[in-house]
């Protein structure tokens, strides 16, 4: 029998929280809250869509620094801090990191592709932050890590195959700790881009409801500790869960669209299903994916359907996208985070925005406001770009 | 020590090709290869050269594996190194939107601004439903997806995988690189380097070479402690390194002086594909993977750095 892989600690930085408060994170998601509103970090005027859920960037640096790079740094800093796992401790080569994202340090990209049309000799200085593989550079530097260190770049699914990863890193012996997660900061590049496919949304996000109009961007940053049992017992440091089981698998359908009736991400529930040894009854909550565009909200709700059978209709479901719209590599993370404390509280928050049920999402989103449930174990979707699928099951220790 | 996997089949790509027939050539085998994989009499068409590089490659795994293509299953994954090959596309697209805001964001471009679009492309083409990872670690990115696609086929996670890098250097953001960020660049130009990897021996498909053991390290000691997990690894001792082979690293002669520290006194070589970043690693295990020559002994010790993400090695045997 394999040995568990528990998590021990816990950082979120998103629009809630720019400083990384986890109990104002999680106090507004039940609350209902949303922080989609109107673009901040550039000029969207032009855009026909012009909201998304941004973090107080006044808040989190000084104006130099990529935002991404900021939020990273601190939600990591506070899962250290929350695991009690001091930087520059950890036993040589037996402690890395996984960072999933998307965007890297694209802030970084455009201003220095900004600079360079304004013809300044100094653009290339902020490229520092700019390579994708800086981020979990940084951070394996600054906390003095030597184990293994990841970057993964699976779209929207980043953010799960992260923590899938290091999961799979410990549960092989090749690491004691991981600390994984993922980051994204709202851009231009990306907000343009998804803009141009027509998949923003005006005003609101609406998972799961029959007027749902698309997505809006979203930033954050979410990471767990994750270890070895024995090594968090011989710590002492208590479990808030365990990560029971991870898989990943593809559509092979389309660049840009899901598939249809989602063939690759009722694989991946399935197959995580098997990995965890759990059966679909045994699944209390689903943290969905719900980017509350036509497309992935119905494909999902099939999926679900075909992956947990009759369990389907009868477990809580929710999406946190529209309150905090799609953090893209931070999404899978924070949902992660999101299964944590609904574990931890028996607690799950609802789908915000969720007014007109759509007939083809007929199963309990969970609408209007958040629901005492006692939550042993939950399931974690991530569908993305490509047709990347992950899914992870997380148990509560006792 | 861990058990070997199986090296089922390689395909290996260079561009720009010396000559024009060269590059003509290789237009005729994507226009071969995506005719072949066109679905309902539907036309294929891919946006960029990467593209065309990591399917080739891809199709040639596959195809040296005996594997059917489309596959249709998800007994077989992608994991792909990529990184500085999209730089290039994201630099192109937003400076569009510079120069004239919405209008100027191409719903054709963007989505290849997203690192996982190469891997997505192989899996849609090929029908591969297995797990799909990308993964940005510039110089070692193939050589971190060779170490995950072996750890899902020892872990039985994926039955197999096709894994390796592909990259496409190109000027947009290299002007302006930061040296902290970059090493050993070639010029401009590109290649891929895909392995079909699974048990060895299963079923039907022989095994051409093993990967006996791959290691990685962070850190002021990387390429040491990525030689010392790796051995760990294959368990082997370094005296029966037969050679060792140095892909894209930082500073070649720290690797050196680390390689000569860990006790492997074989001779080192430089890869002639050195300058590829992500395709780097894999080109050089493809190297090391043929068939040992008269007068060869013992496997071959792979290493390759990068700036930023630490170490890699890898312990190959040709000819299984």
């Amino acid at each position: 029998m394999r040995e568990r892989v528990v998590v021990t600690g816990l950082g979120v930085v998103s629009p809630f929280n720019p400083d990384g408060d986890r109990e104002r994170f999680w106090a507004s998601l039940c609350a209902g809250e949303t922080a989609v509103g109107a673009v901040r970090s550039f000029d969207a005027s032009a855009y026909a869509c012009r909201v998304a859920a941004e973090v107080d960037r006044r808040l989190l640096h000084d104006g130099a620094a990529d935002p991404a790079f900021c939020m990273a740094e601190r939600a990591f800093d506070r899962s250290l801090e929350h695991a009690g796992v001091a930087p520059r401790t950890a036993a040589p080569g037996r402690t890395g990191v996984v960072v999933g994202t998307v965007l890297g340090g694209t802030v970084s990209g455009e201003r220095y592709l900004r600079a360079r049309a304004r013809g300044d000799p100094g653009a290339a200085e902020t490229l520092a932050q700019y390579p994708l593989r800086a981020i979990a550079a940084g951070l394996a530097a600054k906390a003095g890590l030597t184990g293994p260190v990841l970057t993964v770049s699976t779209a929207c699914a980043s953010g799960t195959d992260a923590i899938g990863l290091a999961y799979r890193t410990i549960a092989s012996g090749a690491a004691d700790v991981m600390v994984a997660g993922g980051v994204d900061a709202v851009c231009e590049l990306s907000f343009s881009g998804f803009c141009a496919l027509r998949a923003l949304t005006p005003d609101r996000v609406r998972p799961f409801s029959r007027n749902r109009t698309g997505l809006a961007l979203g930033e954050a940053a979410a990471f767990l500790v994750l270890e070895r049992d024995g090594s968090a017992r011989e710590r002492g440091a208590p479990p808030l869960a365990h990560v029971a089981g991870y898989a990943a698998r593809a559509d092979a359908f389309h660049l840009t669209a899901p598939h249809r009736d989602g063939r690759g991400l009722a694989a991946a529930v399935t197959a995580v299903l098997e990995d965890a040894a759990v059966a679909p009854d045994e699944i209390d909550y689903v943290s969905a994916h719900g980017t509350g565009t036509p497309y992935n909200d119905r494909m999902e709700t099939l999926a679900l359907k075909t992956a947990l059978g009759a369990r389907a209709a009868r477990v809580p479901i929710s999406s946190v996208k529209g309150a905090l719209g799609h953090a893209f590599g931070g999404a899978g993370a924070v949902e992660a985070a999101v299964c944590l404390l609904a574990i931890r509280d028996g607690l799950v928050p609802p789908t915000v925005n969720l007014e007109e049920p759509d007939p083809e999402c007929d199963l309990d989103f969970v609408p209007g406001r958040a629901r005492r449930v006692a939550v042993r174990t939950a399931l974690s979707v991530s569908a993305g770009f490509g047709g990347q699928n992950a899914a992870l099951v997380i148990r509560g220790c006792r | 020590m861990s058990p070997p996997v199986g090296i089922l089949g390689v395909g290996a790509v260079r561009a720009p090709e010396a000559t024009q027939p060269d590059a003509e050539a290789r237009a005729d085998r994507v226009r071969g290869t995506l005719a072949a994989l066109s679905r309902d009499g539907m036309p294929v068409r891919l946006i960029h050269g990467i593209e065309e590089l990591a399917v080739l490659a891809a199709h040639a795994a596959l195809r040296g594996a005996g594997i059917p293509v489309p596959y249709r299953g998800d007994g077989l994954g992608v994991v792909l190194g990529v990184e500085e090959g999209i730089d290039g596309i994201k630099a192109r697209y937003y400076r569009g939107v510079l120069a004239d805001g919405p209008l100027g964001a191409s719903p054709l471009t963007f989505p290849l601004t997203t690192p996982n679009a190469i891997a997505a492309r192989i899996s849609i083409l090929f029908d591969l439903r297995g797990e799909t990872l990308t993964i940005g670690g510039g110089n070692v990115a193939g050589a971190q997806a060779l170490g995950l696609a072996a750890r899902a086929v020892r872990g039985g996670h994926s039955a197999m995988t096709l894994a390796g890098g592909v990259t496409c250097l190109e000027r947009e953001f290299l002007e302006g690189a930061s040296p902290a960020s970059r090493s050993e660049l070639g010029p401009p130009g590109g290649g891929a380097c895909l392995f079909l990897l699974g048990p060895p021996g299963p079923a039907g498909f022989a095994a051409t070479a093993r990967l006996l053991g791959y290691g990685e390290g962070f850190g002021p000691d990387n390429v040491r402690d990525a030689i010392r997990t790796c051995l760990e690894d294959a368990g082997i001792p370094p005296t029966a390194i037969g050679a060792v082979r140095t892909a894209a690293v930082c500073d070649r002669r720290s690797v050196v002086q680390a390689v000569r520290g860990a006790g492997v006194g074989a001779g080192i070589a430089r890869s002639p594909s050195s300058g590829l970043c992500a395709a780097s690693f894999p080109l050089a295990v493809a190297e090391a993977a043929q068939p040992p020559t008269a007068g060869a002994h013992g496997p071959v010790l792979v290493v390759g750095t990068d700036c930023l993400a630490g170490a890699a090695v890898a312990v190959v045997q040709g000819g299984a």
